[in-house]
């Protein structure tokens, strides 16, 4: 049995990085549904969905760039570009769909532009795309240098809108389960995409052209196929994904920023070796890009949740998994030279063997340990005896902002029953207070604008943003942030872990994780 | 044995590693001199050397220490992407070795001190460097025991290394006080000192690559990998020692960019400036991905084309938030000027005729 | 049977490359359904001649016709048109798609709009069929043996075009008995439906198993075609790698005199030494003073004993031993501190550093020996260098052209000057003379006899025989893999080939 089952994962070989993904992400979600009870709920699963469709779309476009053997560095770029754009040109009265239909046609004809400099003019596709993503960032900062904000109809339209799921959710209360419109298009771009990978002579091609050391490039064009329009094509499909990116992400923030998409190059990479596609082209399925995507996002989640690490967690996460795709995808390719050649395999080439698969096992078992170690850390609730929730600071809060402070912001509760209050003022003055300690930092004022403009471009002062507070879970977080900005005030209230909060609370509160000082933990 | 059509003196000159770079260093220091009144001018104030071209050179001098380690990598035939992370982490290493309080909650006491500094000078040196020298050993291991490509190599280290630099901050920007600290990227020797950091580093890499046999192997190794072990050349050392400079010079580019901004900025630090550097080193002729003769001057030069593209723009009255888009627009002339299409067209101008493959 | 002509006739073909002359006047022809074997070793010219008839290369001189009417074959894709089908030794398809889709990618049958996949591989296989072969089409390319991928590339090339002529080339290199008997089935099969094949292979058993004429290419020259039936082993072996009558013969008055010099200290020992795969395990005793050499066709082994010896390979059997002490560091660096060179056969991948100078390439695994900080000055280099460029006369404009720029014959002294330049004290050489013009390749033989002279022991590998017993004290032979006879230099050529040819002649 144990050979029929060697020989069948053999076969089906190139499966296995995929397989891989898929089985990595279920476990890992398995493992924060046990730890985190905030993960229990549907939405969070759909929210996964709901927050990655400009992800989604871009790794989709990358991975077939890099399964046709070259990389597309440009994405942020043109996502900076189609934000910025699309928010400027609706400022000044265009019609949404006319806006739309323009940056697509813009991504693509950059996609275009870079993929004929890539193939005629033999550019290597790095410094092609990498130009290209200046060229755009370029562009977007040169029309505005600050964010400006999407007040369109029909772009607010786009992004409240809840699609809700039969069987998950109660259509006469509006509640439940729900995806956005974003979401529906992505889905649609990914079931074409691998239509087109598999269906078409197009997407055979691409296949064709990567992998093998840049051999099948050449290898191709002997067998006739017609590899340079390919290669263009395959450039401008990937330039039109990543200006649907820009849309979506514009819809998603309500604004256009040059900002947007920074390091998302990274981001995008590493899903789609997460995904299961080889750097080196030829191998890899679409399929796998959503995996890719959704582990990325699972992971920022989870650290969200957890709330006590920092942000930047999910960089080193999402490094150490890459890390490990690739040692598993350098394994699979050793496999794979041993048994074409038929040859037996000499001591060196198995001691080789071996330290790669050691050394993925090693890999492996740190990233374990990370895990229960991040995971743990959000657990205590369930060893340590429950603690005594501290009140909330109300009144220290109201006489914060009548000191002159332009946010207030207080955190209850969590695992550790901590409390929390920032105090930021005009200056860029930050004070906080956790009933033991005070602490106070320094920023400048321009930072403390911007942070006020993003919480406003939210639509904070309007009814989107609501206070939906109740008693809170086990480990989840009950956060009060008043604002008083441009004349106006308001304080909305909510609690994590729940489906009831507008989901733009939680961008302001990431925002602010990376601004405040922290306190120095308990002892 | 070889044909030598055309005049002697012009194929001397383009055939030479540095025509390129300084060409092109020439075209936009003409379109400056052309374009912007008193480019040149450079007057003497407050003690030292002031004007557009000594601003070229002082914003240069980090990318150009990225470069020259950039340069040996590129010549075996990788490349580095973590550069720009490392510079992250050496200023998150360093700003934490002169203050490491700033962790706790009595940072008060420590503000504003120019004499204060937790750790002797000579560790907030040394440390960091040793740690960057580390970060590249683990990319040159990747590269050569791991046989992981480099591009997919560095890749790792340049999503995670900030989120280490961020780690071992705390995610806090720390401010750096410390008076010989501040020195290195603001202190001024009729130039600014940096530039003679930079050129000190320089020096030594002319040193380690031309007056011992590193140099030769690295290029050897470069161009034909297999001959070279052939030969007795052990591949794995020497790109592992690239990998490692490289990681090096990245640590003096962080110090030198902490310094000039006072400041550990994880988020911020040499973001980006990988990418100056590749494009720097590849401006100077080296080539990307083809590996072997490299030139470390032409490197620096193509350091200095792009800060002077910058600067350029900046003189002429470019706003700073067109200065990327016509940083790509430039790179882009110049990337042409380098494919394989124009060249032939140069030769075919100056009379050369292209070198068949002979059979074996 | 169908009444057979020519379907391709080459005439008068000349094709030089600076500095070599790569085939001078060949004649050949092609009639329909036969087999036809081109045989020669490296550098007679076969790679060539095919690289003309499939539009790679263009001739000097020389007429083509195709069917009675004269061609100008322009590129591959013309004489793909032209209905001339090559199976290269390195697969030339892609490894990561499956069988069918190598064989119809490019024209795949649709069905509304998209890919038709199960057509598709139904066609893939009853193509595969018509060529006795039942395989599964859905496996990845690259996880099929090299037999099976050579399929697909011949069934991919006789559906694309309406091939009549099919060129192998070398196709049998990595193939088990059992699969090269598949081969051969389809080559018969193909020949009887009338297509002329051009079977390309060194391996002399298999030219007469399967092949009906024999074209024999030697130096450039056409030696002849001839009807297999008529034309004994021994004869084929003669006509391939046999003395040509040259004025060089003096030598061996010279190589007699010099042999009174030898049998010098011994060296170095190697008991029962063998690499699973490339070569059974052998025993070789090499002295100071003696110019060994090792013939033998190509792929008996010859290669891989040098890597043995210099220690590019580890043994997996037997042990070597240098001035009595046992040989525990295989490697190149390892070698040349012993004070072993060697000359390697593949000059482009395993000896020139193209980029390099003529002066770095000389001095370069002399530096390599000396470390990373015993840097040799640039004045010693380059006196270093001048001093072989005289010796060998080397002809470059100056010491710092780069190696590329030379033509062959003179790259390969630059290459014999980098191991000089180590003072070995054991030098081998492989294939030292192969693509180089005939007065270079005298210099090369008469240096070989002087380093002997001089006391070093040196290893000469050459696929021509008369080179071989020109230079050689002693004279082992490969064949197989196999060290199967030593001679002295005195032997009769005919005891030589009879052990190249084998038992059955």
């Amino acid at each position: 049995m144990m050979q029929s089952f060697g020989t069948f994962v053999s076969r089906n070989r190139r499966l296995l990085p995929v397989s891989a993904t898929i089985i990595l992400f279920f476990i890992a979600y398995a493992v924060g549904a046990v730890y985190l009870p905030g993960m229990r709920d549907t939405q969070v699963f759909l929210n996964l969905f709901n927050q990655s469709p400009y992800l989604l779309v871009a790794v989709i476009g990358e991975t077939l760039v890099v399964i046709s053997g070259g990389i597309d560095l440009s994405v942020g770029g043109i996502v900076a570009l189609t934000s910025t754009a699309s928010a400027a040109l609706l400022r000044i009265g265009w019609s949404p769909w006319a806006v739309m239909l323009l940056m697509l046609a813009l991504g693509t004809a950059m996609g275009a532009i870079m993929g004929y400099f890539i193939t005629y003019l033999k550019v290597q596709p790095f410094i092609a795309t990498l130009t290209g993503m200046w060229v755009g960032r370029g562009l977007a900062y040169t029309i505005s240098n600050e964010s400006i904000a999407i007040y369109d109809p029909i772009y607010v339209l786009l992004q409240r809108t809840k699609i809700l799921i039969p069987g998950l959710s109660d259509v006469v209360t509006q509640k439940g389960a729900y995806i956005t419109p974003s979401v529906a298009v992505a889905m649609i771009v990914f079931v074409v995409a691998i239509y087109m990978a598999h269906y078409t002579r197009f997407g055979r091609t691409i296949y064709s052209l990567g992998g093998n050391s840049g051999a099948n490039e050449q290898s191709a064009r002997l067998m006739g196929l017609p590899v340079n329009r390919t290669k263009v094509l395959v450039y401008t499909f990937n330039g039109f994904c990543s200006a649907l990116a820009g849309i979506f992400l514009s819809i998603y923030t309500r604004s256009g920023q040059g900002l947007l998409g920074n390091t998302m190059e990274l981001t995008v990479i590493a899903a789609v070796v997460i995904g299961g596609t080889t750097l080196a082209g030829g191998e890899g399925y679409v399929f796998g890009a959503l995996f890719g995507v959704l582990i990325t996002i699972l992971i920022q989640t989870m650290i969200q949740i957890q709330g006590t690490l920092i942000t930047w967690w999910t960089l080193i996460t999402v490094g150490l998994i890459t890390l490990f795709f690739i040692g598993l995808q350098s394994i699979i390719a050793n496999l794979k030279i041993g048994q074409a050649t038929g040859a037996t395999i000499s001591r060196a080439k198995r001691n080789q063997q071996v330290l790669l698969y050691g050394g993925g096992a090693v890999v492996v078992v740190v990233l374990a340990v990370f895990a229960f170690y991040i995971l743990k850390g959000g657990s205590s609730s369930t060893k340590s005896s429950a603690c005594q929730l501290k009140p909330f600071r109300q009144d220290q809060a109201v006489s914060l902002m009548k000191g002159g402070a332009v946010i207030a912001y207080e955190r209850n509760g969590g695992a550790n029953c901590i409390d929390e209050l920032y105090g930021i003022y005009p200056d860029g003055r930050i004070v906080g207070d956790n009933g033991t300690q005070k602490i106070e930092k320094q920023v400048t004022p321009q930072q403390v604008e911007t942070l006020l403009s993003f919480i406003s471009n939210l639509g904070w002062f309007t009814d989107n943003m609501y206070t939906a507070s109740h008693v809170p879970c086990g480990v989840c977080y009950t956060y009060f942030t008043s604002v008083a900005y441009k004349g106006q005030a308001k304080t909305i209230s909510c609690v994590d872990g729940g489906t009831d909060c507008p989901s733009e609370y939680w961008l302001m509160t990431g925002q602010f994780s990376t601004i405040l000082p922290k306190f120095a933990p308990a002892p | 044995m070889r044909q030598s059509r055309s005049s002697f003196d012009w194929r001397k000159i383009t055939e030479s590693k540095l025509f390129f770079p300084i060409t092109a260093l020439a075209l936009i220091l003409l379109f400056d001199l052309i374009i912007i009144p008193n480019f040149f001018r450079i007057t003497f104030q407050q003690g030292h050397l002031y004007g557009n071209l000594i601003d070229i050179l002082r914003n240069s001098t980090p990318v150009i220490a990225l470069a020259i380690g950039m340069t040996l990598v590129i010549a075996t035939g990788g490349v580095d992407l973590s550069v720009g992370a490392i510079m992250a982490i050496v200023s998150s290493v360093a700003a934490l070795l002169m203050n490491p309080f700033v962790l706790g909650t009595q940072l008060q006491a420590i503000k504003n001190d120019p004499t204060y500094s937790y750790s002797p000078f000579w560790v907030v040196l040394l440390l960091p460097l040793i740690v960057a020298t580390i970060c590249g050993l683990w990319n040159g291991l990747l590269v050569t025991y791991g046989k992981i490509q480099p591009m997919v190599a560095t890749l790792i280290l340049m999503i995670s290394g900030r989120g280490i630099a961020q780690l071992i901050t705390n995610s806090q920007k720390i401010q750096i006080f410390y008076g010989p600290f501040v020195y290195i990227g603001n202190g001024w020797l009729l130039l600014p000192f940096s530039l003679y950091i930079v050129a000190f580093l320089c020096a030594l890499a002319w040193l380690v690559t031309r007056r011992t046999s590193i140099g030769l192997f690295v290029e050897s190794v470069g161009i034909n990998a297999r001959s070279s072990l052939f030969s007795g050349i052990d591949e794995k050392k020497v790109k592992l020692f690239a990998y490692m400079f490289c990681g090096f010079c990245a640590g003096i580019a962080g110090l030198i960019g902490t310094s000039n901004i006072s400041t550990s900025d994880a988020t911020s630090m040499g973001l980006n400036l990988e990418l100056d550097a590749i494009l720097a080193v590849v401006i100077g002729g080296t080539l990307l991905g083809g590996g072997g003769r490299f030139s470390l001057l032409a490197s620096v030069i193509g350091a200095l084309v792009m800060q002077a593209v910058t600067t350029s723009m900046y003189a002429i009255g470019v706003s700073a938030n067109s200065i990327l888009a016509v940083k790509g627009v430039v790179v882009i002339l110049l990337i042409l000027l380098y494919s394989q299409q124009v060249q032939d067209f140069i030769r075919k101008i100056t009379g050369q005729t292209r070198m068949k493959e002979t059979q074996s | 049977m169908a009444e057979s002509k020519d379907i391709i006739t080459m005439e008068g073909i000349h094709k030089s490359f600076p500095g070599v002359q790569a085939l001078e006047d060949v004649d050949f022809t092609l009639k329909t359904g036969e087999i036809h074997a081109l045989v020669g070793e490296n550098g007679a010219g076969k790679s060539t001649l095919i690289k003309i008839m499939t539009g790679v290369e263009r001739p000097n001189r020389g007429k083509i016709v195709l069917d009675g009417k004269e061609v100008f074959i322009r590129s591959p894709e013309h004489a793909q048109d032209l209905g001339i089908s090559t199976v290269y030794q390195e697969v030339n398809l892609c490894p990561n798609l499956t069988v069918a889709e190598n064989i119809l990618i490019g024209r795949e049958p649709m069905k509304w709009g998209g890919i038709d996949w199960k057509t598709m591989n139904a066609r893939a296989r009853q193509i595969l069929q018509g060529l006795d072969i039942d395989l599964d089409v859905t496996q990845t390319l690259g996880l099929c043996s090299v037999a099976i991928q050579q399929m697909a590339a011949i069934a991919r090339a006789l559906e694309i075009s309406s091939a009549r002529i099919l060129i192998l080339d070398e196709p049998t290199s990595s193939l088990t008995t059992h699969e090269t008997e598949q081969l051969f089935g389809v080559m018969r099969k193909l020949k009887s439906e009338g297509m002329g094949i051009i079977f390309i292979t060194h391996f002399i058993n298999q030219v007469y198993e399967v092949a009906d004429r024999i074209t024999v290419l030697r130096n450039g020259k056409l030696v002849g075609t001839y009807n297999t039936a008529a034309l004994p082993r021994l004869e084929l072996i003669a006509k391939m790698i046999g003395r040509s009558l040259t004025e060089f013969d003096e030598m061996i008055k010279i190589k007699l005199e010099s042999s009174k010099l030898i049998k010098g200290e011994s060296l170095l020992q190697a008991r029962g030494l063998g690499r699973i795969g490339a070569i059974e395990p052998f025993d070789l005793d090499l002295h100071a003073g003696e110019v060994v050499g090792l013939a033998g066709l190509l792929g008996s082994g010859r290669t891989e004993i040098a890597g043995l010896l210099f220690g590019i390979d580890k043994p997996d059997t037997g042990s070597m031993s240098m001035d009595g002490k046992a040989v525990n560091d295989y490697s190149p660096i390892g070698s040349i501190g012993r004070g072993v060179a060697l000359c390697p056969e593949d000059r482009k991948d395993a000896g020139i550093v193209g980029e390099l100078t003529v002066r770095e390439n000389i001095i370069l695994a002399m530096q390599a020996s000396l470390g990373w900080f015993k840097h040799l000055s640039y004045q010693e280099q380059y006196e270093i260098a001048e001093k072989y460029i005289q010796l060998l006369n080397i002809a470059t404009p100056s010491a710092d052209q780069p190696l590329k720029n030379l033509s062959g014959g003179n790259q390969q002294k630059v290459i014999l000057a980098r191991w000089l330049a180590t003072n070995p004290r054991l030098l081998i050489m492989d294939e030292p003379t192969r693509g180089i013009d005939v007065g270079t390749k005298a210099e090369i033989q008469k240096l070989v006899l002087s380093l002997a002279e001089e006391g070093k022991s040196c290893v000469f590998i050459s696929s021509e025989l008369d080179e071989v017993l020109r230079t050689s004290h002693r004279i082992v032979v490969m064949r197989d893999r196999k060290k199967v006879a030593e001679f002295s230099g005195e032997v009769a050529e005919n005891k030589v080939m009879h052990a190249i040819a084998g038992s059955l002649s």
